[in-house]
């Protein structure tokens, strides 16, 4: 009975397909979609397409007029209604035009006005206004080397007109083809750089990929490349840091500034040897190993003669209170750090570590399951897994979010100490209960291993002396709700009861997700054939 | 033949048959030089410079009519618009606001034209913007009138 109870549980939670990695990859429609080269222009003419279904009008001026809204069909809609067609167009410069066609001008001779010459071949944009085919490529390639390709406007003087790309790419490419596939892939980019919703993936090597999302921005999401970050501020995916947070935690990791400041508060470094001395008692003479004695107060090398009394009336003296204090405050400041990052450093060590004993246990279940075995279905054991690794990256960017949330840096203002303290015993009760069935979780996985190491020694699970696997199993599965359980409560906590009480500044985080950083998926082509990768 | 000292060529028979046209500006091209070019233009009527001659100076880009020339005033003049000891010219069409279709004779045109409706607001010479923004007007115009009598009028024997 017991068995079918907590059986249950997990199928809920699992879900009841029979895919071991089934946790791990998204079932729902995902709200980040991943844009490759091949899926960029495909990417792009979607809300091209949206907005030339709406508004009748070519797919360059939809693209002109996205462009000048940064890729926001809303806002393109939004203005549309609101002010109107005419109003849409002028702002973004583009000018219909209503009888003439395009292209080619009329036959009679003209002189073009900018080289004052006889035209052969002229060019009529849309806003009305001719010159010469020679003078018009010379502006496009001017206006592209200067980098604006995505808005080059008409030659002729305040006319605010973009000029139709279809003629610069013709003109353009006639002269010069490689500037021409250059201003082809500054169109494309557009979509990228000028977007608020897509993102480059920020890889090292570049795979050349782009993320969009659909529609919450504050969130993590994984590239098809494997890359996971956070859509805010396209570093390391650090929930429940916010951005701000974690910013500053690398910045505070990476320089010793903290272990730089408690030495210069605390220590006094002899004038002869140049090493760092600490006093823990003693009077102020002070004599180093290298047997050179100083003044503690002013760091002044004194005779060997010198005495305690001679240095007694020492100027130096008289300010010893205030160095006093502030040394104190940075060595309470140093022991904090220190605090949240060893706890830190400790959860990312023991991921890395977990991470290296599921290649192993991954590479075990697949042996077991081409065998003939009693047990076939390790869904248990791989969902089991990821949660260890995701609730572990939790633990770890926890201590540094608690750092920040309770500390005085971020947040002086918005708490008495009374409330900072309630505050903090609510979220280290949530981060207590997290971590102890983390580890308990890890535990019964690390001897999961082993009995899956002995079922492939000896092909026979039910050893009399070992570990029983059904009833590890039987805890893994309950271990990996609760974990789950547990680690959503702590998000509620911090973006309920903290984040969200916050009165003076906005701290804004991904909300949690029990399967993990979310994989983006791939763009479709419009068939419904996906892009190869 | 570069396009620019094409257009430019065209420039100087242009300007060659317009001279009696406009007898304001007098565009010459440097002997030597296509891209050198200095105009002789008057001060507009009612305004402070009015009776003074004023000498511009223009660098002409390689890039020319894609990219505007480069004007300042070699006579001493006092306008918000321009800058007291360099010459410089703040307007628009030199700057952002350029379009090949203008030509040498044209900004020459545009310049007259400022002189004679100064933009207070974006002044090179703060003393005489100053002196407009606070509606100081007698004293703007006194300013000026004086520099244009000490600097571009010819002196009297």
């Amino acid at each position: 009975m017991e068995e079918d109870s907590v059986d249950n549980e997990e199928d809920d939670h699992v879900g009841d397909d029979d895919d071991n990695d089934v946790q791990w990859t998204s079932t729902a429609a995902p709200s980040t979609r991943v844009i490759t080269r091949e899926s960029l222009l495909v990417a792009q003419r979607e809300d091209l397409r949206r907005v030339m279904e709406l508004i009748d009008l070519t797919e360059q001026h939809a693209r002109t007029l996205l462009i000048y809204h940064r890729w926001d069909v809303e806002k393109v809609f939004a203005v549309f209604v609101d002010r109107g067609k005419d109003k849409l167009f002028e702002e973004a410069g583009i000018t219909v035009k209503i009888n003439q066609a395009p292209g080619t001008a009329p036959a009679a001779a003209m002189t073009c006005e900018v080289c004052m010459e006889e035209a052969q071949k002229a060019t009529t944009m849309d806003c009305g206004h001719n010159f010469c085919d020679d003078c018009w490529t010379e502006h496009f390639i001017v206006k592209i080397n200067e980098g604006q390709s995505r808005r080059i406007t008409c030659m002729a003087y305040k006319c605010t007109a973009i000029c139709d790309e279809a003629i610069v790419r013709n003109l353009v490419s006639e002269r010069d083809a490689n500037l021409a596939e250059h201003f082809e892939r500054f169109l494309l980019e557009s979509y990228i750089e000028d977007n608020g919703r897509v993102k480059w993936c920020p890889s090292v090597p570049h795979c050349g990929n782009a993320i969009r999302v659909e529609d919450e921005k504050f969130c993590e999401v994984e590239c098809i490349c494997g890359e996971q970050f956070c859509f805010g501020c396209s570093s390391e995916a650090h929930s429940p840091c916010s951005c701000l947070m974690w910013e500053l935690w690398v910045k505070k990791c990476r320089d010793e500034s903290e272990n730089v400041s408690w030495i210069t508060k605390n220590t006094v470094s002899c004038p002869k040897c140049h090493k760092n001395i600490q006093k823990n008692e003693g009077c102020n003479l002070v004599v180093c190993k290298c047997g050179q004695p100083f003044c503690w107060l002013c760091g002044g090398a004194t005779g060997t003669n010198h005495t305690w009394k001679s240095i007694e009336g020492h100027s130096c003296g008289r300010f010893k209170e205030d160095p006093k204090v502030q040394a104190e405050r940075a060595k309470r400041d140093m022991y904090r750090f220190v605090h949240y990052h060893n706890r830190y450093k400790a959860h990312t060590a023991s991921f890395e570590l977990e991470s290296k004993l599921k290649v192993t246990i991954q590479s075990q279940i697949s042996t077991l399951e081409n065998r003939e075995s009693d047990i076939k279905d390790f869904s248990w054991l791989t969902s089991g897994l990821g949660r260890l690794l995701r609730s572990r990256q939790v633990l770890s960017y926890s201590y540094a979010f608690a750092f920040y949330m309770f500390g005085e840096d971020l947040f002086g203002d918005e708490m008495t100490p009374a409330e900072r303290e309630i505050k903090k015993n609510l979220f280290e009760d949530q981060q207590q209960q997290l971590e102890i069935n983390v580890e308990r979780l890890s535990k019964v996985i690390e001897r999961l291993s082993k009995v899956l190491e002995r079922l492939l020694l000896e092909e026979r699970y039910d050893e009399p002396d070992g570990d029983d696997p059904q009833q590890l199993r039987m805890q893994l599965i309950t271990l990996t709700v609760t974990t789950d359980t547990l680690s959503k409560s702590m998000y509620e906590v911090i973006e309920n009861d903290l984040l969200g009480k916050l009165q003076f500044s906005t701290h804004r985080i991904a909300a949690y997700k029990s399967k993990g950083v979310e994989k983006a998926s791939q763009l479709l082509l419009l068939m419904g054939r996906p892009i190869p990768a | 033949m570069q396009a620019s000292r094409a257009r430019l060529f065209k420039e100087y028979k242009e300007v060659q048959r317009e001279k009696v046209a406009d007898p304001d500006i007098q565009l010459v091209c440097d002997d030597t030089n296509i891209f050198k070019w200095t105009a002789l233009v008057k001060g507009p009527s009612e305004t402070p410079y009015e009776g003074g001659v004023f000498q511009l100076a223009f660098a002409v880009p390689e890039q020319y009519p894609l990219q505007p020339p480069q004007v300042r005033f070699l006579t001493k003049i006092f306008h918000p618009n321009v800058h007291f000891k360099t010459g410089e010219i703040c307007l628009d069409i030199l700057k952002t606001a350029w379009s090949p279709a203008w030509t040498l004779q044209s900004v020459c045109r545009a310049i007259i034209a400022l002189m004679a409706h100064p933009e207070a607001d974006s002044p090179l010479n703060c003393d005489s913007g100053n002196l407009l923004r606070s509606g100081d007007l007698r004293g703007y115009q006194s300013m000026a009138r004086m520099y244009t009598k000490l600097a571009a009028m010819p002196k009297k024997g």
